[in-house]
């Protein structure tokens, strides 16, 4: 009964003295309850961020395990690290041993090989295509063709015309710019075509195209070179296993084709038209993150970058098209009537100048208008499903290695279509991805063989290269070109030949097709590994790690968050720093509860020397101190977490919005729907106030430590 | 309550009888480098029952002998002894429950515990005992505020009193475990006349009704008027007894 009702007593002058001392009440309990939102907040956050990441990069790319071989350099980065895609991420020669040993294990449900490497999509310019063509017509022979396309190179020299006048304002006096307007205005001059429009043959016309790609082409400037990161894997494995994976356009890759299957963000974010990008981006900020145009610094530049790309809808248009263009423009309001000069091209532009000015007034309207009208008439992306592309790798021996693909289909990652960082990953077949990464197969080396048996190259040895190539006994006469694309050998031996190999233009001609028991076994970068129990994860890597050491296999075996590279490492790294500002906040709280707890002995001295001059041990003044630091603790880390599980339970309805890229990838999705993480609800309150408590004993016991003595000072 | 007849070398030499008894009681304080002597190898001896005032100007050493006498200070030398037995070498734990079981204290700023009622400052000695169950208490304290005169005070805030009825409040607290000894400080200095006239008259009316011992400083000749015996010091030094 005594400890009940000292303690019910103790209680009682807690209460009270906390009450009577509202304002260091407070301070206390606020940064109790601060401390206690922030953690419950940040760690039930970080816990949905954590889940919904994981299914991200589980479920599109890593698998639960991915394993890595010994002798690599660098670590992989699935998902992005300091060396995107050209990490030395070392490499399996042959995967199935590593497959047999793994698919043994009781929680393996399917082991994946595949490879992340980087390549350049090579791409000309609208200058070029239409040379390519005009090319292709002259060596037809038919008339008509060419007269059509040569309107077609007109009307891009038109175009480019009016560029060159436009970067003459700003470098004016340059003496190379001047040559050049005047190249392109002598070719704009009637009759210039005529020689061409009598269909020559393809030798007489050589000069005068040569003319036109080497010398007008360049003026209208390169196409920014895009870099292709890219997935190679057994495609009928991955499709099996990763549920992120969803076709948005076109077909699917089928196991056993060559090809690649393009992510739909690449093809949105760079593949696109630029004025429809802008146009998109513009979309996107104004009507669904809801912030105008007007006063925002980055809408204004985007909407002012918009009219600048008449000329990338220009450009595209053949003369019918782009007249009757001109006259919808017209019907629409925009006739072009302050146009620089006389001509359609001119008056097309400044139609489109006009119309490519928007505000938040137009935006919607105008965007529309593109997409029913102008879209139609151009080639809004410049690389559709069905189409054959090129990329360019550097091989690991350091030679570009060339290769067509036939891009059978645009792909997502379901929930993070919108994330640059999953977007960023394209998917081909493990056989081309071999080739890319510059392994010789099967087709390839029979290739190589029937190039070498066409051209006569003998194996030439790099002592007798000299001699062999330019001295007396030689007789082969070598081309130069700047486009290699011979094949290149991996072996040492192989690249001696490739140096000779080099200099041939060959354009590879490689079946569409391979044999899918290639993919069954041979070279990988690495490989994911899924598991039917996740719970089970750490524990089936210490044992996959065991068998593959058991059996003489030489692997790392790596989790997911650590396989996708500096994202997956985002948790962490952000609950490392929750955990800091916590901890400081804990500090503060510490520091403010002791302190006030000695400064509150001297303002209460008097009162602890009557306690214990009318009987209260020492006991007593240390429990009741303890007991005000406590109660203040528990109410303050309380309110915090039920202000938190307020907040969550609210977020929960209505979702935390995708602000950014990186953000949609962490959220998996463009919203993250959190919940409350209950054990932490109630287990960090609790802890904050135990431990609050636990740590003012040292200046509780300062307290105790007044002598009843005190009690007999008169008050001043 | 013979002690001014008897004088205190006589009491001093039959310690048997004496509520309290001090012998050769020196107390040194430290002050910066040097040293005060508040009280100078006093001996006294007070009988039970006795109502004694402690007389003297300020820093004759009145509050000394009674931190001495309460427990709440010890001698520098000589030895004070609570119904026969002696203080010295007591732990603090020791000390402390004497003072609750022994002795009764009455301060002269009343110290009541500012966040407790009348009735909880009242009981919280009985609580600190934990010897009577809640009824008890209850009409322990309640007898002892309406003998004070605070019957319809009882749920009050000490803040919510004038001075004369804190000090009520702070006599009853004292007497609430039946100590033996009370000990007053100054008990009339924050007063009136009246009222500190009206506190002395009820001092000593519980003197005489529970035969509680009390001993209680002052300065003011009116008070010491009231007193059975006077016990006069003058820089440390008994100067009378």
């Amino acid at each position: 009964m005594k400890s009940a009702e000292v303690a019910s007593l103790l209680f009682q002058v807690a209460l009270r003295n906390l009450w009577l001392y509202k304002v260091k009440t407070l301070v206390i309990g606020a940064l109790l309850a601060a401390g206690s939102f922030l953690a419950i907040v940040g760690l039930s956050l970080l816990s949905n961020v954590e889940k919904s990441m994981r299914e991200s990069i589980i479920e599109s790319v890593a698998g639960h395990l991915q394993i890595q071989s010994m002798k690599a350099k660098d670590s992989l980065a699935l998902f992005g690290g300091e060396f995107f895609g050209r990490a030395d991420v070392g490499s399996f020669a042959d995967f199935a041993p590593y497959r047999d040993v793994i698919l043994k294990h009781p929680n393996v449900d399917a082991f994946v090989p595949m490879g992340l490497d980087i390549a350049i999509l090579g791409r000309g310019n609208e200058m070029d295509d239409v040379l390519d063509a005009l090319r292709a017509g002259i060596a037809t022979g038919d008339k008509r063709l060419v007269r059509d396309r040569v309107d077609a190179v007109v009307f891009q020299l038109g175009q480019l015309s009016l560029e060159l006048a436009e970067r003459r304002k700003i470098s004016a006096g340059d003496a190379d710019a001047a040559a050049q307007e005047a190249d392109v205005e002598r070719m704009l001059a009637p009759g210039a075509f005529d020689d061409l429009l009598s269909v020559p043959s393809e030798r007489e016309a050589e000069p005068f195209l040569q003319f036109l790609e080497t010398k007008i082409a360049p003026l209208s400037g390169e196409k920014m070179p895009i870099y292709l990161g890219y997935l190679g894997t057994d495609m009928g494995l991955y499709t099996a296993n990763f549920k992120k994976y969803r076709i948005v356009e076109g077909e699917g890759l089928p196991q056993g084709e060559r090809g690649i299957m393009l992510s739909q963000k690449i093809r949105e974010t760079q593949l696109k038209n630029l004025a429809a990008r802008l146009f998109d981006k513009l979309d996107k900020r104004v009507n669904k993150s809801g912030v105008r145009i007007a006063g925002d610094a980055e809408n204004e530049r985007t909407a002012a970058d918009l009219p600048r790309q008449y000329s990338t809808i220009v450009g595209q248009l053949d003369r019918a098209r782009a007249a009757a263009l001109s006259e919808k423009l017209s019907v629409a309001g925009f006739r072009g009537e302050d146009a620089p000069g006389s001509g359609d091209v001119a008056k097309l532009g400044a139609q489109l100048k006009a119309f490519l000015t928007v505000n938040d007034e137009n935006l919607n309207e105008r965007r529309t208008w593109f997409y029913a009208n102008v879209a139609p008439l151009i080639r809004l992306y410049q690389i559709n499903a069905g189409e054959t592309v090129t990329l360019r790798s550097y091989t690991r021996s350091g030679y570009i290695k060339s290769l067509p693909m036939k891009v059978h289909g645009i792909f997502s990652f379901e929930g993070i279509e919108d994330s640059d960082l999953a977007g960023a990953t394209n998917i081909i077949d493990l056989v081309s991805f071999r080739e890319l990464y510059g392994q010789m197969n099967a087709a390839s080396r029979a290739e190589l063989e029937a190039m070498r048996a066409q051209v006569g190259v003998k194996d030439v040895s790099a002592e007798t290269a000299e001699d062999a190539l330019f001295g007396s006994g030689s007789s082969g006469s070598v081309e130069s070109s700047s486009a290699a694309t011979s094949e290149v050998p991996a072996s040492p031996s192989d690249v001696e030949k490739g140096d000779v190999l080099k200099t041939l233009v060959v354009k590879p001609v490689l079946p569409t097709s391979f044999n899918p028991e290639e993919v069954r076994s041979g070279l990988a970068l690495n490989a994911a590994i899924k598991l039917k129990d996740f719970s089970k994860l750490e524990k089936t890597r210490e044992e996959l790690t065991l068998a593959l050491k058991s059996a003489g296999l030489e692997a790392k075996v790596i989790d997911w968050q650590t396989a996708s590279g500096l994202v997956g490492q985002f948790v962490n790294i952000t609950r490392g720093v929750l955990i800091f500002a916590i901890v400081i906040i804990f500090v503060v709280a510490l520091v403010i509860i002791n302190n006030s707890i000695i400064v509150g002995t001297f303002n209460r001295i008097q009162e602890i020397g009557t306690m214990r001059a009318i009987g209260a041990q020492r006991s007593f003044v240390l429990n009741l101190f303890l007991a005000e630091t406590g109660i203040t603790s528990l109410i303050g880390a309380f309110l915090g977490a039920a202000g938190a599980v307020v907040l969550l339970v609210s977020l929960s309805r209505v979702g935390i919005p995708a602000t950014s890229d990186i953000v949609t990838f962490l959220f998996s999705g463009p919203r993250l729907f959190p919940s409350v993480r209950w054990p932490v609800a109630v287990g960090a309150p609790v802890a904050m106030a135990v431990m609050a408590t636990l740590t003012s004993v040292y200046a509780a016991r300062h307290a105790a430590k007044v002598q009843p003595v005190e009690a007999m000072q008169e008050k001043e | 309550m013979d002690a001014l007849a008897t004088g205190s070398e006589k009491r001093n030499e039959t310690p048997g009888h004496a509520a309290i008894r001090l012998v050769d009681v020196t107390k040194v304080y430290p002050l910066g480098k040097t040293e005060v002597r508040a009280v100078k190898g006093v001996s006294l001896s007070f009988d039970t029952g006795e109502f004694t005032s402690i007389a003297g100007p300020s820093g004759c050493g009145k509050s000394t002998i009674l931190n001495l006498i309460g427990c709440m200070d010890t001698p520098t030398s000589g030895e004070v002894y609570l119904g026969g037995e002696p203080v010295s070498g007591l732990s603090d734990k020791e000390l402390t429950s004497t003072r609750l079981e022994k002795l009764g204290f009455i301060f002269q700023s009343f110290n009541l515990i500012p966040v407790l009622t009348v009735f909880q400052n009242v009981e919280f000695p009985l609580l600190l005992q934990g010897r009577l169950g809640a009824a008890e208490r209850k009409a322990r304290v309640e007898e002892l505020l309406t003998e004070v005169g605070l019957q319809d005070q009882m749920r009050h805030k000490s803040n919510e009193l004038s001075g004369g009825q804190r000090q009520r409040v702070a006599i009853a607290r004292a007497l609430v475990t039946s100590p033996r000894i009370v000990l007053a400080d100054e008990p009339t200095a924050n007063l009136d006349s009246a009222t500190g006239e009206r506190i002395i008259d009820l001092m000593q009316k519980i003197n005489v009704t529970h035969g509680t011992t009390f001993l209680f400083s002052t300065h003011d000749p009116q008070v010491m008027h009231h007193a059975t015996r006077v016990v006069r010091l003058k820089d440390g030094l008994v100067v009378e007894a």
